[in-house]
């Protein structure tokens, strides 16, 4: 995976800062994917502002992580990490079926986000490898993906565990940001 | 007052922006399509063909034709994503219907998707292009075979085409699209959703 990810995203944005947002429920398995990604060290950051934020540097390219839903107060704070976002991976647990509605609720409020009105949309369908696991076409629906009309989507089925999916998700991302993005 | 005024300015001044569904099943050709339109009507290269892979989400192109802005909203076409395609319905000012022309084993199920998109009360009155795509290919069949095979009924109200295009090399799109642009300006359909958009626009 590690070599594979060089590939896809080395020349990806030339000397150009870039960032990209890993987001989603806590427990929806985000760190994994980023682990599974191999490209490097993962820091975990504590500020004191009180949310947690891990980071990847990969050349000039940041990829940052952190949970969503829970405490409203903390959230202006995000606003920090918006700027230069090209695109938003946004993993979902498909067998958590009790929080969809929160996933769903708290992944459209933060693409209303001015800042991150240009960003791709990658979602993970994750835990696949679970009982009750919904499918891709479940997950679009509940989480009403056609609201989305004014940038480029696209959802894939991944065992963050097993390294399932991972690898055709970043392909389709990298392919993506090449053909202009959103 | 300020408002309906600015709403009616709008009305008569902003440039008309059309949205346009690239529908189909899967493997018609849809995106390479969407791509090639990217390469001749913008400064985007577009993907090569082969760099494509099945979508599965939404595609997005924003190019310039004869000074008319279309927004191509391109679906994946696997049967599990096909429930999604009506959402889009309501804000499409005209529907392309990719069909793999040199696919004829695939046609029934071409044209049972075409008849349910085409019976949707969302799409009423939106100008239809039909592709017979891969034209590049020796075994395609022309767009009038096509036309006969589909056999299409209620299409007298709905402005219509059937053309024969190739993605891969770009056969036949210029003209189609030419077309297209044609009907969506003259479309009563686009009258209705423009009315709708100033409406909502002032009433916000």
């Amino acid at each position: 995976m590690g070599i594979v990810f060089t590939r896809l995203f080395s020349s990806l944005f030339g000397n150009r800062e870039a960032r990209i947002l890993v987001l989603g429920l806590d427990n929806a398995g985000k760190t994994t994917i980023l682990y599974r990604m191999q490209m490097g060290e993962v820091v975990s950051t504590i500020p004191t502002i009180g949310f947690n934020v891990e980071t990847v540097q990969y050349n000039n390219i940041k990829f940052q992580v952190w949970d969503l839903g829970g405490q409203t107060s903390i959230r202006p704070y995000w606003r920090c990490y918006f700027p230069n976002t090209q695109a938003i991976i946004y993993v979902v647990d498909s067998s958590d079926t009790d929080r969809l509605v929160i996933a769903k609720d708290e992944f459209h409020a933060i693409l209303e986000e001015e800042e991150l009105k240009g960003a791709v949309v990658l979602l993970f369908a994750n835990k696949q490898d679970l009982p009750g696991a919904l499918d891709d076409a479940s997950v679009t629906e509940a989480l009403e993906l056609h609201k989305i009309k004014s940038r480029q989507w696209a959802i894939f089925k991944t065992s963050a565990i097993k390294g399932e999916g991972i690898f055709e998700g970043l392909d389709w991302l990298s392919n993506t940001l090449k053909s202009g993005g959103g | 007052m300020f408002s309906l005024f600015y709403g009616l300015w709008k009305y008569a001044f902003s440039k008309a922006e059309f949205h346009v569904l690239i529908l189909g099943i899967d493997k018609a050709g849809k995106t390479t399509l969407l791509e090639k339109l990217k390469a001749f009507f913008s400064n985007l290269e577009g993907l090569p063909p082969d760099r494509i892979v099945p979508t599965v989400g939404l595609n997005i192109g924003r190019l310039e034709v004869s000074n008319t802005k279309l927004v191509f909203w391109d679906l994946g076409g696997q049967p599990g994503l096909r429930s999604i395609w009506e959402k889009y319905y309501e804000e499409a000012h005209a529907v392309m219907y990719v069909i793999d022309a040199a696919c004829p084993s695939r046609f029934e199920d071409s044209k049972s998707a075409l008849e349910k998109v085409l019976r949707h009360e969302d799409l009423k009155g939106a100008p239809l292009l039909v592709l017979a795509n891969k034209q590049d290919l020796s075994n395609a069949v022309s767009a009038e075979e096509l036309s006969r095979y589909l056999d299409l009924k209620k299409l007298d109200e709905r402005v219509y085409m059937f053309e024969g295009v190739s993605a891969y090399d770009g056969i036949g799109i210029k003209e189609s699209i030419t077309w297209l642009v044609e009907v969506m300006e003259r479309s009563k359909r686009t009258e209705v959703l423009r009315m709708r958009t100033s409406y909502a626009g002032s009433a916000s």
